[in-house]
């Protein structure tokens, strides 16, 4: 026997003119909030999820496999008789494609993600159209829409700074990509001081966004500016001092030495990942990640381009491509720093059980670097926005402060070490 | 709180301004007293706000009495209905109600709450059109502010001693005050043509 | 008041304003209120609220039709929640004609009126996190309001201006579906209240964002005619359904929550209590919903209230909304005023926002919850 069928409530919806049907089911969240899982497509929709994240896996392992064929490719530009001096500068320049593909395909990417992930904690869908599956084209068509759209400079900007802006946002961006480990040992440049070298690109753009506050003529935009400049100033610091427990351990600024520091296992199943070293480890990771979000101007500490408050901050007369690379440099820098809390605290291209050491590297590190960038989109999602004089509080009073009790705190530990009664 | 402001509230009010007499159209349900001079009206309110505890402005606000509107085709006595073959309703014709009479006058009102007593009373005070003009309560309620801006702006009712009396609702370029019954739209550059 | 601003003074020090306005096209004005404010860094030292550019002139326009066209003219006040509209229109109106109404459009008439409250209260849940920065209630939010919309569809067929309490009573019935559906809904409704608390209302950002922020002291809230939980907010309680109880709100049992001291959360905090209550209204409601009519006996098609003055006010969601309505014996109103509490209560703004952040005149305008629609009327 079976239940009558449930009615609906409050039906379905028709279309008054053809007749079609609109909206097929309204279910009440009631319904859903029952027994979830006896509905197909809740189902179904967790089956994706598998999916995606089984696809993701497979794409890295992709990119990764390809990675190898680099080195021929040198050799064989080698072999076509073009002069060493030649062959480095076509080697740079296909490096640089590398590094720039990876950025502008990272802010497709990752818009469609956030909006995705945004989707879901909401108890929305997000994007469901455009390309078919889920909406994957969704940025892509953006892009597109973007690049056709009108690049509108206010009468009352400074033309040329208002122009100017977006590049000096962008280039340090991508310039901060070239030593970052894509896997153990895959880099675009190798370097000896490459920590300090992506600090220091990476604190370039703010110019670039005060650059575009300033030249905007409009006093919202300047507003952000304004904040943005003692916003991320002020955060270099907490960031910087968080990861010299980690420089300490690993005794270099070379992103490949620390990635190495990490391999192996306690006990033969704990990874040496600098985030389970005890307290400072967990203490820097956090300081590193808070501070990075604040760094990349995401929520909570995204005050430089608060919507309710300042409409949308320094990129407000902004539209078009100008508009995009601001979004670009946001979003690669938190690409970057997803790579960099990787690499520093979450072991690099190590795997985190021993049995698992087959899988390459780079996998790895993409894993990581993505599982990151959910934490980021995931705080941006769930946490309101702090207040100007509340987020310089936490950064002078807090942040700072503890950091250097942890750079403390990582002597006694490496002092121990030295007497033989460390970890390793 | 102060005993004095129950029942007696309105005994006490009447015997300490002069000429103030019971309304004898009162808001229905609530006890309402009729000031004779503008006078009057900070001598009431600085009574009702200091010793009787209305300290809350609920409401300020005026009745232009010059008589209603044109209906202008917007209601219709009876039969409403274009398709109906019954003859078209007559207009609807200004007909003052028993104990109504139109007259030249603007009949204002303020409503006084206690709070923590649950009572209220009302004051009113009737003001010749053409010069229409109160002291301000602005210096014991801060609530009267835009209030008093309202009345200003709708009616024209000038307010002596307010600090920043300017029109509110209304924007810049409008002529009149809308709730004045003679009140007549002139063409701006927002109308249809 | 505590002012943040950090006056320099002496010769040579004079410090530099700067004009800001804050609107009418603002993403956080909650339509088209401008603010000028003028401030000195990121203080403001003067704040102008200008309002107006939403005036329909609804009071005139009643002048001129009858007391039903003037039910519909309602729901535009206070589009987010129109059931209290209408239903003070009505009782001014009622009060003058002397009607009885029937019980079950009297128990109908606080039902609609608590959902459009708890309706209301997630609007401005959901927004004021978008004003503090977090966007995610805005959705749980509404995807319980939806819920309230669809039951006001079922039963009047509209789910923003419902036209629905009408002189004398209601327009249409509910039937025992829609009763278990309302209880569903209420049974759902409960938990997602403590998922907002954890969410939003106890988080530490949202707490350092709003509790010191925005402070009224009770002389103040008073003084400056703030009603509803605006009022309540600063510890006073006050609240038209206990103090003139009307539609039978006296048969009731419900608390009136009160704040403690003014700030931002506290406003916050009633809303957020208010709903619970209204919960409990509401059950009890539903459980003793009596037959019978749904319209008074007796009305004329075209009511001509007999001349005369009422005052007749109900709390709505935003606090104390009062018609005062003048009757020649014709038709139409001869005149009618509303109490918006969204006017009185904004023109506190003027006085509290001196001294304030500019982050924080968000979160204070937020927490009064403005309808522009009622504001301007």
């Amino acid at each position: 026997m079976t239940a009558p069928e449930k009615q609906v409530f409050p039906g379905p919806v028709l279309n008054h003119h053809s007749g079609k049907l609109l909206i097929g089911t309204r279910y009440w969240p009631t319904e859903i909030w029952r027994r979830p899982w006896s509905l197909p497509r809740y189902r179904a929709g967790a089956l994706w999820l598998v999916g995606i994240i089984l696809g993701i896996a497979a794409i890295g392992f992709g990119i990764g496999e390809l990675a190898v064929w680099g080195e021929k490719i040198l050799v064989w530009l080698g072999r076509c008789g073009l002069p060493a001096p030649a062959v480095a500068w076509v080697w740079v320049l296909i490096k640089l494609c590398c590094v720039i593909g990876v950025i502008v395909a990272n802010g497709l990417w990752a818009v469609w993600w956030e909006r995705k992930i945004s989707a879901h904690i909401q108890s929305r869908m997000g994007p469901m159209y455009a390309g078919g599956f889920h909406g994957w084209a969704q940025t892509i068509f953006d892009t597109i829409k973007l690049l056709l759209k009108e690049d509108v400079t206010p009468a009352a900007a400074d033309q040329a700074m208002h122009l100017l802006a977006p590049i000096v946002a962008i280039a340090p961006c991508i310039i901060a990509f070239a030593p970052v480990l894509f896997g153990n040992e895959l880099a675009a440049a190798k370097l000896d001081m490459g920590v300090l070298y992506i600090f220091a690109f990476a604190s370039i753009s703010v110019i670039g966004v005060v650059m575009a506050g300033w030249a905007s003529g409009n006093k919202y935009s300047l507003l952000g500016g304004l904040r943005a400049a003692a916003q991320i100033v002020s955060y270099e610091l907490p960031r910087g001092f968080s990861i010299v427990p980690v420089l300490m351990f690993a005794g270099s600024l070379d992103l490949a030495v620390i990635d190495r520091a990490q391999a192996g296992y306690w006990m033969g199943c704990i990874p040496r990942w600098f985030v389970f070293y005890p307290v400072v480890g967990q203490i820097a990771f956090l300081f590193f990640l808070i501070a990075s979000v604040a760094e990349t101007n995401r929520t909570p500490f995204d005050i430089p381009e608060a919507e309710s408050e300042l409409v949308a901050g320094f990129h407000t007369e902004f539209s078009g491509m100008k508009w995009s690379m601001f979004f670009l440099m946001e979003y690669g820098y938190v690409l970057l720093s997803s790579f960099l809390l990787a690499v520093f605290f979450l072991g690099g291209g190590a795997s985190p059980l021993p049995w698992l050491v087959g899988i390459p590297s780079w996998i790895w590190m993409l894993s990581k670097a993505m599982l990151m960038m959910f934490v980021f989109l995931w705080f941006r999602w769930t946490f309101p926005r702090l207040r100007v004089d509340q987020l310089m509080d936490f950064n002078w009073k807090f942040l700072l402060p503890w950091s250097f009790a942890n750079i403390g705190l990582a002597g006694v530990l490496v002092y121990l070490h030295l007497r033989g009664w460390g970890l390793r | 709180m102060n005993p004095l402001a129950g029942a007696d509230a309105v005994a006490r009010l009447l015997a300490a301004v002069p000429k103030a007499e019971i309304a004898s159209s009162p808001v229905k349900d609530y006890p309402t007293i009729r000031l004779a001079a503008p006078a009057d009206l900070l001598l009431a309110a600085r009574l009702l706000k200091g010793d009787l505890g209305f300290m809350y402005l609920e409401m300020v606000t005026a009745v232009d009495w010059l008589g209603p509107v044109n209906l202008g085709g917007f209601v219709c006595g009876g039969n409403s209905n274009p398709l109906s073959r019954k003859p078209a309703a007559p207009p609807v014709s200004p007909v003052p109600g028993p104990g109504v009479s139109y007259r030249p006058m603007l009949d204002l009102l303020w409503s006084f709450g206690n709070l923590g007593e649950n009572r209220k009373i009302f004051l009113r005070l009737e003001l010749p059109r053409d010069r229409a003009e109160v002291p301000s309560l602005t210096s014991l309620f801060a609530a009267a502010d835009w209030q008093e801006r309202e009345a200003f702006d709708l009616f024209g009712i000038r307010f002596t001693g307010h600090p920043n009396l300017i029109k509110i609702l209304t924007p810049d370029f409008l002529q009149g005050h809308p709730l004045r019954k003679d009140y007549v739209h002139a063409k701006d550059r927002y109308d249809e043509e | 008041m505590k002012s943040e601003a950090l006056i320099v003074t002496g010769p040579g020090l004079e410090m530099d304003t700067m004009f800001v306005n804050l609107g009418p096209q603002h993403p956080s004005t909650h339509g088209v209120l401008r603010l000028g404010l003028t401030l000195a860094g990121e203080v403001i030292t003067k704040a102008f609220p200008d309002i107006g550019y939403l005036h329909r002139g609804t009071e005139k326009l009643m002048e001129a039709r009858n007391y039903h066209q003037c039910v519909i003219l309602t729901d535009r006040w206070d589009y987010c929640s129109a059931m209290p509209n209408n239903l003070a229109f009505c009782l001014s109106a009622e009060k003058l004609m002397a009607v009885a109404i029937p019980p079950r459009a009297q128990a109908l008439r606080v039902i609609m009126c608590e959902l459009n409250r708890i309706a209301s209260h997630l609007i401005f849940l959901g927004t004021y996190g978008i004003d503090i920065g977090a966007f995610t209630p805005f959705l749980y939010a509404f995807r319980e309001r939806e819920m309230i919309l669809d039951l006001y569809e079922k039963c009047c067929g509209a789910r923003l201006t419902y036209n629905y309490i009408r002189l004398g009573g209601v327009a249409a019935d509910i039937d025992s579906d829609w009763v278990a559906k309302c209880r569903e809904f209420l049974e759902y409704f409960k938990p997602r209240l403590d998922e907002y608390d954890t969410l939003l209302s106890f988080n530490p950002i949202f707490l350092a964002r709003t509790q010191e922020v925005g402070l009224i002291p009770k002389e103040a809230a008073v003084g400056w005619g703030l009603s509803g939980p605006n009022l309540r907010g600063s510890g006073v309680s006050y609240d038209v359904r206990k103090s003139e109880p009307y539609c039978g709100y006296e048969a009731y049992d419900f608390d009136v929550p009160v704040g403690t001291h003014g700030s931002c959360w506290d406003r916050y905090f009633c809303r957020v209590q208010e709903m619970r209550q209204s919960v409990r209204i509401l059950e009890a409601a539903l459980t003793k919903l009596p037959s019978g009519e749904l319209m008074a006996k007796g009305l004329a098609k075209v009511p001509r209230p007999p001349a005369g003055e009422a005052y007749a006010h109900v709390e709505a969601s935003r606090g104390d909304l009062g018609i005062y309505l003048v009757s020649d014996g014709g038709v139409a109103p001869y005149r009618i005023h509303v109490r918006a509490p969204c006017f009185i209560n904004l023109a506190i703004l003027q006085e509290i926002l001196i001294g304030k952040k500019v982050a924080d005149v968000i979160a204070v305008l937020g927490s009064f919850d403005i309808v522009l629609g009622e504001v301007d009327r």
